[in-house]
C-alpha cells in the first residue's frame, strides 16, 4: 500500500470510529427526552380527561359559601375518578418514567444543601395519607412544603397538577379535586 | 339587660365579664399614632383552630378596633386547621371574627401547609380565586403581595418579579406563610425559599415581610434593608420555640398574640398585643427611599408621636 493510500485509510477509520462514539454517546440524551416528553404526555391525557369530567361539574369559582367549594370539589373528584376507573399506579408514573425522576431527584438532595432540603421535606409527617391512585388527600393532614429547588429539578406540570411528598413517596395530586392521581414509592432515599 | 329568671345568670356574668373585658382591652395604650390619613392594618397568623385561644385573640382584637381602625387583616395561612368544610369555615373564621367582619374588615389570606388550597375560591378571604395575588388599598401608596410558599415554582418566582418590577408604590409589603427568619426551634428559616426569595425582595425593593408558620412572635432585625416578622400565634402557641438567634431582635412565645401596623409616608408603625392585653412589642420602621436605584433614609419621625420602644434602621 502506497504512504498516500495508508493515510487515506487511516484518516477513514479514525473518522468511523469517532462517529460511531458520538453516537453512542447521544441515544442516552435523546432516551430522556423522550422519557419525559412521555410523561408531559400522561399528563396532559390526564388534563384532557378532567376537562371533559368537569363540563358536567358545578364550577368552582370564588364565593361567600364554603359548601359550593366542597361539593364543586367533591363532585369534580367523583367524575375524574369513573372517568377513570381503572386507573392504576404507574399509569403516569411507568417504571421508566419513575426511575427517572428517582434520578432527577437526586442532586438537589446532595450534600449540605440537599440534607437541608430532605429535612424540609420529612419534617411535615402526613398520616394516613393513602398510597392508592384516585384516592381523596385527607383534609386533616398537611400538605408537605415543595422546596423550589425541588420543583426546578422536576417536569413543569399545568396548573391544576402538583407534586407533593408524603414521607418518601412522591405523589402526583390534583389540587381542585383534592385526589391523589399516581405516585412513586421510595421517590427519594 | 333584664334578669328575669334564675336560668339567665350565667350568660348574665358571661356578658358582664365580656363587657368589663372589652372595656379594659380598649383601654390599653396604643402606641401607633392612629393618623386618619394613613394605612391601618391587623396582623395575625396560623389563626384557624376554633378554639378558646383563638376566640381571646379575636375579641383582643375586636376590643381595639374601636380605638385603632384597621381596614383589613393580614392572614399569615393555617387559616383552617384540621379540615375545611363548611362547619370549620365557620368556627375557625366566621365566629371568631364576627364582629369585624360585620364591622367591615376585609381579610386577606395566605395558604399555609395546614390549609386546603381551594380555600383561595373562599371570597371573604380575598384571594381572587388565587394561590398567590397582589392588592393595594384606595389612595395608599402601599403595594401587598400574597405568595404561596407551600408551592414555589418558576410561574409564581416570575410573577413576583413582574409585579414588584411594575409596582410604583413607595411600599412593597409581602406575606406569605413560611418565613425566611425565624428562630424556631420546629421550622426556623426556610433557607431554600430565602436563596429564592430574598435576592427578588431586594433587587425590586420590599420592605416587609410577613410570615407565620412558627407559633410565636419573632421581630427579626432588618436583612439587608428587609424587615421580617414572624406572627404565627393568633390561634396556635409553641412555647419556648423562638430559640433566639443572632438576628432576632425580639421575641415572644409564652403567650398568643396579633400585630397593629400603620404606614404613613415613610414610617411604618408596629404594635404586637398578645392575648392578655399587654404590648410586647413595638416601634417604628423607616423606608429605605430609593432613587434612581441609590438608597438613601428618612429622618427618623419627630413630634406628636407617642414614645416607642424601639426604632428599627434598615
Amino acid at each position: 500500500m502506497s504512504l498516500t493510500a495508508y493515510i487515506v485509510t487511516l484518516t477513514f477509520a479514525l473518522t468511523v470510529s469517532w462517529s460511531s462514539t458520538r453516537a453512542s454517546q447521544s441515544q442516552p440524551v435523546n432516551r430522556d427526552a423522550q422519557i419525559l416528553a412521555d410523561f408531559t404526555a400522561r399528563v396532559k391525557a390526564y388534563v384532557q380527561l378532567v376537562d371533559k369530567a368537569d363540563a358536567g361539574a358545578p364550577p368552582l369559582n370564588e364565593t361567600k359559601d364554603p359548601a359550593k367549594i366542597a361539593v364543586a370539589q367533591d363532585a369534580l373528584a367523583e367524575r375524574i375518578r369513573a372517568a377513570r376507573a381503572g386507573a392504576k399506579q404507574g399509569d403516569v408514573f411507568t417504571p421508566e418514567i419513575a426511575k427517572k425522576f428517582r434520578s432527577l431527584l437526586r442532586p438537589p438532595l446532595k450534600g449540605k444543601e440537599g440534607a437541608e432540603t430532605k429535612e424540609k421535606i420529612l419534617e411535615e409527617k402526613p398520616k394516613g395519607v393513602p398510597r392508592q391512585v384516585n384516592a381523596k388527600y385527607p383534609e386533616k393532614e398537611p400538605l408537605t412544603t415543595m422546596p423550589p429547588n425541588v420543583l426546578l429539578s422536576l417536569p413543569k406540570l399545568p396548573e391544576q397538577v402538583e407534586y407533593r411528598f408524603v414521607g418518601k413517596d412522591l405523589i402526583l395530586r390534583d389540587a381542585r379535586a383534592n385526589i391523589i392521581i399516581d405516585y412513586i414509592p421510595n421517590a427519594i432515599t | 339587660m333584664t334578669l328575669t329568671r334564675r336560668q339567665d345568670l350565667p350568660r348574665f356574668v358571661a356578658a358582664a365579664f365580656a363587657l368589663a373585658a372589652a372595656a379594659g382591652l380598649a383601654a390599653q395604650d396604643l402606641t401607633l399614632p392612629n393618623r386618619k390619613d394613613s394605612v391601618h392594618f391587623a396582623v395575625i397568623g396560623d389563626s384557624g383552630t376554633g378554639n378558646s385561644n383563638q376566640m381571646r385573640v379575636a375579641q383582643r382584637l375586636a376590643a381595639i378596633r374601636p380605638k385603632f381602625r384597621f381596614d383589613f387583616a393580614l392572614m399569615l395561612g393555617d387559616n383552617l386547621y384540621g379540615s375545611s368544610a363548611p362547619r370549620d369555615y365557620a368556627s375557625k373564621f366566621e365566629k371568631p371574627y364576627k364582629p369585624l367582619l360585620d364591622g367591615g374588615v376585609k381579610f386577606y389570606a395566605t395558604l399555609g401547609n395546614h390549609d386546603n388550597t381551594n380555600e383561595r375560591f373562599y371570597k371573604p378571604f380575598n384571594m381572587n380565586g388565587e394561590r398567590f395575588y397582589t392588592f393595594k388599598p384606595p389612595n395608599a401608596s402601599v403595594r401587598f403581595v400574597s405568595l404561596d410558599t407551600n408551592y414555589m415554582e418558576q410561574d409564581q418566582l416570575a410573577w413576583l418579579q413582574k409585579e414588584l418590577a411594575n409596582s410604583q408604590s413607595d411600599w412593597k409589603i409581602v406575606f406569605f406563610h413560611h418565613p425566611l427568619y425565624s428562630s424556631g426551634g420546629e421550622h426556623g428559616s426556610d433557607l431554600q425559599l430565602r436563596e429564592r426569595l430574598e435576592p427578588i425582595f431586594v433587587k425590586y425593593g420590599v420592605d416587609v415581610v410577613f410570615s407565620g408558620h412558627d407559633h410565636f412572635y419573632e421581630r427579626i432585625k432588618p436583612q439587608k434593608g428587609i424587615l421580617y416578622f414572624v406572627s404565627g400565634g393568633a390561634g396556635k402557641l409553641r412555647k419556648g420555640d423562638a430559640l433566639r438567634a443572632p438576628f432576632t431582635a425580639k421575641a415572644f412565645d409564652t403567650g398568643y398574640h396579633f400585630m397593629l401596623v400603620e404606614v404613613t409616608d415613610d414610617t411604618l408603625y408596629f404594635q404586637t398585643i398578645s392575648d392578655q392585653g399587654q404590648t410586647v412589642d413595638s416601634g417604628t420602621f423607616l423606608r429605605v427611599k430609593r432613587n434612581n436605584g441609590t438608597a438613601t433614609t428618612t429622618k427618623p419621625a419627630t413630634g406628636g408621636v407617642k414614645p416607642t420602644t424601639n426604632t428599627v434602621r434598615p
